[in-house]
């Protein structure tokens, strides 16, 4: 027998005051846990993911924070369109004067998703699988390959939409034929955790929704159902929830035609008004574009500023703001929980101290069989401490719990896919850190159980 | 063994001092059991406690077993107390979560310790008394005259020089507290431990070597 046997003694046999006041801990515990949790995770995430989109070329009337968030996390709905003449002058050097020099420029259009988890359906070219790296390191496939839709594709669909909607506009006698979709672009990449949450291998289908599932309007694209011809290896980044498709999917898909013309439009009329359309007049969401350097860098952000219909934001700059932003909540919040924490801790304190009255004679009793205040003054600090650390104990396993059942909203409100079981250092130390909160707590019911009198309580009822 | 010389103890009750006990000169020889009798309310309990340390006298000097517990320190006299005094009380004062051994260990935990071969002595002190089958049950669980049993295995976990009892016998039939005191008085015995036990009873007054009038002790003016 030890002085922490009586210690647990005691709170078992005060079962369900005990069990309130561990509760209190856990809920705080949790909560400052959580907090800690998502902080972390959001910074490892948001600085992890930026790796590989140097520059991200929005739409102009789009906030910079809106286009990082929506094409590289993922959060919410793609914040405008604009021209993809823009692409155009990015890869050939018109926008920056041939002296910006890119690794690369990847177009990318969204606004369908798939499967009731919402991945997003992304389309782009194939140098997203050739040329876009995070550092040094390209895309890799965990199964299969890429599909090939590169710039020429791209150029030919471009023109064959673009004669063809211009001469529905100008209702000429004979239409061209509308493009069709080939066989071979019906073909999808999916990220590592689309498969591994769809149990999808090589061959799956894969319907496009426009819109979110569940979503007003959204319906599906049976038209552009594409078999899954490869699945990326995990990069833990948003990519690994990410499907890719040939842009020329994207571009054909039953109702995309009509909004994905951006023409240059007189002052007072509508883009629909305009009689001639041009390749270059098709709508995308996003160009991810690499400057091989600041000097690129510096010539692409002067450039695009002057434009009217497109912009350059910076991941690297945005994020970093984005995450300051989140700190300061964070830290917020943080504070909060500790007032939680400090709260639970005193009613701990408040539990233990009532119980005094009614322990005055087994304390007594301690002390007639040769206890010293020190001893008695231990057993109460270390009820305290027991029940602040089986809360705290509790609470960061009910923090991680609560990431495992609410890690899709998050993902969804946040782009984050929490990893719940990654435990950290820190949480030892917040369960350290509240286990002496609670033992301190403990130090007024403890100061006063050692000074009960003991002759006065050794008779019952006294 | 025990020698305690000019023990005074006073209480205050608003502006009179009131005499709780009073004793000029008291010695008990090593392995002697002696029966302290007298009226209620003479200061018998408090004279008990003074010897255990408990309380404080105002003044007088105790002595057990070589050391002057009235010159300790509270902590001294505590560690004293658990490693050299054994005490039974008429209520027994046993812990009601703890089981029998339990308790019996608690009496070594502030004792000698709990830990090497405590377990072994208490379990075999509980056996010794006839309570081998029910050492892993609570005092309500028990008996008057088993949990009596286990208050006094508790006194002697710690081999202790001198057992105090405060009428061990009150709260049980005669023939049953007769048993019991034989019991502890042979362990005593064999152990060469003094027994210094307050009673109201002449029965059990008897079976102790000696017994001494509290009145005959008070201090003479």
């Amino acid at each position: 027998m030890r002085l922490w046997s009586i210690s647990l003694r005691s709170v078992r046999i005060r079962a369900v005051s005990s069990s309130l006041t561990a509760l209190a801990i856990l809920i705080a515990t949790a909560l400052y846990a959580a907090i800690m949790l998502m902080a972390d995770q959001t910074r490892q995430r948001y600085e992890g993911s930026i790796c590989g989109f140097g520059s991200v070329v929005g739409p102009k009337d789009a906030s910079q924070l809106e286009i990082v968030l929506n094409t590289i996390f993922h959060v919410g709905h793609a914040p405008g369109l604009f021209r993809m003449q823009v692409y155009d002058d990015l890869r050939t050097g018109r926008i920056g004067n041939r002296r910006a020099k890119l690794r690369y420029a990847i177009p990318q259009a969204r606004g369908d998703s798939f499967s009731p988890f919402g991945f997003p359906v992304i389309g782009t070219t194939d140098a997203m699988f050739t040329a876009f790296a995070r550092g040094e390191v390209k895309l890799a496939f965990a199964d299969g390959g890429g599909w090939q839709f590169g710039d020429t594709e791209l150029a030919q669909l471009a023109q064959e939409l673009a004669a063809r909607e211009t001469a529905v506009r100008q209702e000429t006698a004979t239409l061209p034929p509308p493009p069709q979709l080939r066989p071979e672009w019906r073909q999808a990449v999916v990220g590592s955790r689309v498969a591994r949450a769809l149990s999808m291998d090589l061959g799956a289908e894969i319907v496009p929704v426009h819109g979110k599932p569940g979503e007003f309007g959204s319906h599906e694209h049976p038209e552009a159902a594409c078999k899954v011809v490869g699945i990326l290896a995990p990069t833990n980044s948003p990519i690994d929830n990410s499907i890719f498709v040939p842009l020329g999917v994207h571009f054909l898909v039953e109702g995309h035609g009509k909004g994905a013309w951006l023409p240059e439009t007189p002052p007072g009329k509508s883009p629909n008004d305009v009689l001639e359309v041009k390749p270059g007049d098709l709508a995308l969401s996003a160009v991810i574009v690499d400057p091989l350097d600041h000097f690129g860098a510096n010539i692409l952000r002067r450039e695009l500023s002057t434009r009217p219909d497109a912009q350059a934001t910076w991941p690297a700059d945005v994020v970093p703001k984005f995450l300051q932003q989140i700190g300061s909540i964070a830290d917020v919040l943080a504070v909060i929980a500790w007032l939680v924490l400090f709260v639970a801790a005193v009613s701990i304190a408040v539990a233990i101290y009532n119980t005094m009255n009614e322990r005055r004679r087994e304390i007594a009793i301690m002390r007639s069989l040769g206890a010293t205040r020190t001893q008695i003054s231990a057993i109460i600090l270390g009820e305290a401490a027991l029940l602040s650390f089986l809360g705290a104990v509790l609470g960061v396993l009910a923090c991680h719990l609560a990431a495992w059942a609410l890690r899709g909203v998050v993902e969804e409100l946040t782009g984050v896919w929490l990893d719940w079981h990654a435990f950290a250092v820190r949480e030892l130390y917040l369960v350290g850190g509240v286990t002496v909160l609670g033992a301190v707590a403990g130090l007024l019911p403890a100061i006063k159980g050692s000074f009960t009198q003991v002759a006065d309580n050794l008779a019952p009822n006294s | 063994m025990l020698s305690l010389h000019d023990v005074r103890k006073t209480w205050r009750q608003g502006d009179h001092e009131v005499v709780a006990c009073d004793v000029g000169q008291l010695q008990i020889d090593a392995g002697e059991t002696v029966a302290l009798i007298g009226r209620s309310g003479t200061g018998k309990t408090t004279l008990l406690h003074i010897i255990a340390g408990i309380l404080r006298p105002d003044r007088g000097s105790i002595e057990i077993a070589g050391e002057r517990i009235d010159r300790m320190s509270e902590g001294a006299c505590d560690h004293f107390r658990g490693r050299h005094i054994g005490m039974v009380y008429q209520t027994f004062n046993l812990l009601q979560p703890f089981t029998a051994l339990e308790n019996v260990l608690l009496g070594a935990l502030f004792g000698r310790g709990a830990g090497g071969d405590a377990p072994d002595r208490a379990a075999a002190l509980l056996q010794r008394v006839g309570l081998g089958e029910r050492m892993h049950h609570r005092p309500s669980q028990l008996s008057v005259g088993q949990v009596q049993r286990v208050a006094i295995c508790r006194a002697l976990i710690n081999e202790p020089e001198l057992i105090l009892m405060d009428e061990p016998l009150g709260n049980q039939d005669r023939q049953t507290g007769g048993e019991v005191l034989d019991l502890l008085l042979q362990m005593a015995r064999e152990g060469n431990q003094t027994v210094l036990m307050v009673t109201h009873d002449p029965e059990s007054a008897k079976r102790m070597g000696r017994t001494v009038d509290l009145a005959t002790l008070r201090r003479v003016p």
